[in-house]
């Protein structure tokens, strides 16, 4: 826990929408109690659009369910800032946090069965949000809540806001997520993995309404994913998150064709290409650490370009815009996914 | 080993296969496979794409005599193993295996990964005790896993380690062919690179035949050999992988490529994206004559009266499209000015 992490320094010159400062997370309490993402800075401007990617274990939900402080508060923990249009949703009380969620930062997630209750019509799960946070009376939310079907395209909203989640479809249920999400107009939307479960012809049509309502409405999207193929089509900028900690923050163009982290590279260079077939993939070496706590990199071990200077702790480092976790940051030049 | 007549043709012969489902209580059939003609070359690989519904997986499982066809044939090196009595059946099939996609699902939790992997052995029981051992020890090494994984229980490996021992468990009885069902779907993207480097070098070493199901384009064109695209239990398109991935004949396997997101900066990204509408219809009301007509840009009258038969538009290169000719000539839906599909990625 050295020096203050940059922060808002990226991108352009405006107030941050988001701004999270030092966040840590741990799991588990008292000699149990593990760190799952350690100092983590980043920022959003408004109406930004982010991804966040990475392997399985490496902190990305955890911070996102940490924004909304959705993580459970009797075997978790939180340290750090999370600065929101003036406010740290990291001290904030319960009630005050409340009015954010749904309201100002809306949230979708992976699974949209699970996500939907079984027993009320999607209708009612729209107009429900809808009254708790606006206050309006039963048929003001229900019309609000069609019309908040209909801008997410789906047919006939006035019959289907009588409907189960089960007479729909997956992407059907992805759809009426995102009305849910979105029926607040909130500024910023979290999206975590919200198109893994579904076929890829329905995977770009979701793909593209979020980031058709997102430039729309002005609202920021925090995209969490492991495709950085979504990331690449949807997203201005990635984040790359290893072993809970940030390693990668760039302009996704700039990170897919210039990598600065070997781990980014890792990922990009991992993927199957068409243009190469039977080739051997360049696969990560190794596995994603159990514990956090060695002292220097966390990802020497698997690294191809360790030197001995890898061994002590990483700082982020920044070069025109952009920030990687790596001290050979100036001297390597990593393949991307253009080549 | 036993030596065995030499057979000159395909490893598996797929011909006019039908798998269907009556739905209970609803009087209704699900045609999971209607009408699928293809062969499997030996030592190749064949790659089924199609989204969830298509009757990927139902295919997989007839294709090693998993589920008995109600209509057509799946012939094994010419041979109908349905034909076969109840014991050369059993004998039979060590040489048609499967690995499955949840690696954790797939392997008993009860049993170490040692114990998983001789199970086929133990029950052939031709080899002895310590000769079963040395083959698990032997193949578990081939694999990647070590001895220390072998006494380990399922749930004390990582996913790529699961799926490790459920390839090494698949390889025991020295099978012909392997259908891969979403084998790396579970898995991220660095250990898929791995377990995907693993299924190559075991192809070169054996010999084997692979069928891969995936979702996953990427995945399968970098594997495969020759390509089948399912719709709604119909192949829809089938030929030589890079030939089907650079120019897709049908509009459905178009679309499919188009939607696939690549991982490229927007400069490089030339590909245009059809996107299309609604999703894949209730295989128990599917639509009249071509099945992808509800969702094609093409369709006219005769797509809903009709039903398009398989033919050869190109060399190798089968296709079920009455306008398959004028998908190649004017290959996008309108409002899409170009259609490329990317080769960069």
């Amino acid at each position: 826990m050295t020096a203050m992490a940059p922060s808002a320094k990226t991108g352009t010159a405006s107030k941050p929408l988001l701004a999270v400062d030092n966040l840590s997370i741990f799991f588990g309490r008292g000699a149990q109690e593990t760190c799952v993402v350690s100092n983590l800075s980043f920022s959003i401007q408004p109406s930004e659009m982010i991804g966040i990617v990475g392997e399985s274990g490496c902190g990305k939900s955890a911070t996102a369910l940490s924004l909304l402080r959705l993580l459970p508060s009797e075997n978790s923990r939180i340290s750090g800032h999370i600065n929101f249009d003036g406010l740290d949703l990291a001290q904030l009380g319960e009630g005050d946090m409340q009015k954010i969620r749904g309201r100002r930062i809306a949230m979708i997630f992976q699974e949209p069965m699970s996500a939907l209750d079984p027993v009320f019509t999607v209708g009612h799960q729209i107009s429900e949000t809808i009254r708790a946070h606006f206050g309006v009376g039963r048929r003001e939310a229900r019309e609000r809540a069609i019309d908040a079907l209909a801008a997410v395209g789906i047919a006939a909203p006035a019959q289907r806001y009588h409907e189960y989640s089960a007479q729909l479809s997956g992407g059907m249920r992805q759809r009426v997520l995102i009305a849910i999400a979105l029926s607040c107009e909130p500024r910023l939307l979290i999206a975590d993995e919200p198109t893994t479960a579904l076929d890829v012809t329905v995977q770009s049509q979701i793909v593209d309404l979020l980031t058709d309502l997102a430039s729309r409405r002005s609202m920021a999207l925090v995209f969490i994913t492991h495709d950085l193929g979504v990331v690449a089509e949807a997203c201005s900028r990635v984040i790359t998150m290893y072993a809970g900690q940030l390693v990668e923050d760039g302009n996704v163009d700039d990170v897919l064709t210039h990598p600065l982290h070997p781990y980014t590279s890792g990922l990009l260079c991992s993927l199957p290409r068409l243009s190469a077939p039977k080739t051997v993939l360049p696969a990560i070496p190794g596995r994603v650490p159990r514990t956090f706590d060695q002292t220097g990199c966390r990802f020497e071990d698997r690294c191809g370009f360790r030197l001995d200077k890898c061994s002590v702790a990483q700082p982020v480092l920044e070069r025109d815009y952009r920030k990687a976790r790596c001290c050979r940051v100036d001297e390597l030049i990593l393949p991307g996914a253009v080549r | 080993m036993t030596i065995t007549a030499p057979f000159f043709g395909p490893l598996v012969s797929v011909h006019n296969l039908e798998v269907y489902f009556a739905v209970p209580h609803k009087g209704a059939t699900v045609k999971a496979v209607d009408g699928v003609t293809f062969d499997v070359e030996l030592g190749k690989t064949l790659g089924i794409i199609g989204e969830s519904g298509s009757g990927k997986s139902t295919l997989g499982r007839a294709l090693i005599g998993l589920v008995r066809p109600t209509g057509g044939s799946v012939l094994h090196e010419g041979e109908d193993p349905f034909e076969l009595s109840r014991r050369e059946f059993a004998s039979h099939r060590r040489n048609y295996v499967t690995v499955f996609q949840d690696p954790s699902s797939a392997l008993d939790p009860r049993m170490t990964i040692a114990q998983s992997v001789r199970e086929p052995l133990d029950i052939v029981g031709q080899l002895s005790r310590p000769d079963r051992d040395a083959r698990v020890v032997e193949l578990l090494e081939r694999v990647g896993l070590n001895p220390v994984h072998a006494q380990r229980y399922p749930h004390e490996l990582s996913g790529g380690q699961k799926q490790r021992a459920n390839i090494a468990r698949a390889l025991t009885l020295n099978p012909k062919l392997i259908v891969c069902d979403e084998v790396v779907a579970a898995l991220d993207v660095s250990i898929q690179a791995d377990i995907l480097n693993l299924f190559a070098d075991l192809q070169r070493a054996f010999n084997l035949t692979y069928v891969f199901i995936s979702h996953d384009l990427g995945v399968v064109a970098h594997v495969s050999d020759y390509i089948g695209v399912m719709y709604l239990g119909k192949l829809v398109e089938f030929g030589p992988a890079d030939r089907l991935m650079r120019a897709p004949l049908h509009p459905y396997t178009q679309a499919l490529l188009s939607a696939e997101p690549c991982a490229l900066p927007a400069k490089l990204r030339t590909k245009k994206r059809i996107i299309l509408e609604g999703e894949v219809p209730s295989p128990l009301d599917p639509p009249s004559g071509c099945r992808f007509r509800t969702r094609c840009w093409l369709a006219r009258d005769i797509c809903a009266t009709a039903e398009p038969l398989p033919r050869m538009v190109r060399p190798d290169q089968r296709v079920a499209c009455h306008f398959a000719d004028e998908a190649v000539l004017s290959p996008s839906p309108p409002g899409v000015t170009s259609f490329v599909v990317n080769t960069a990625l």
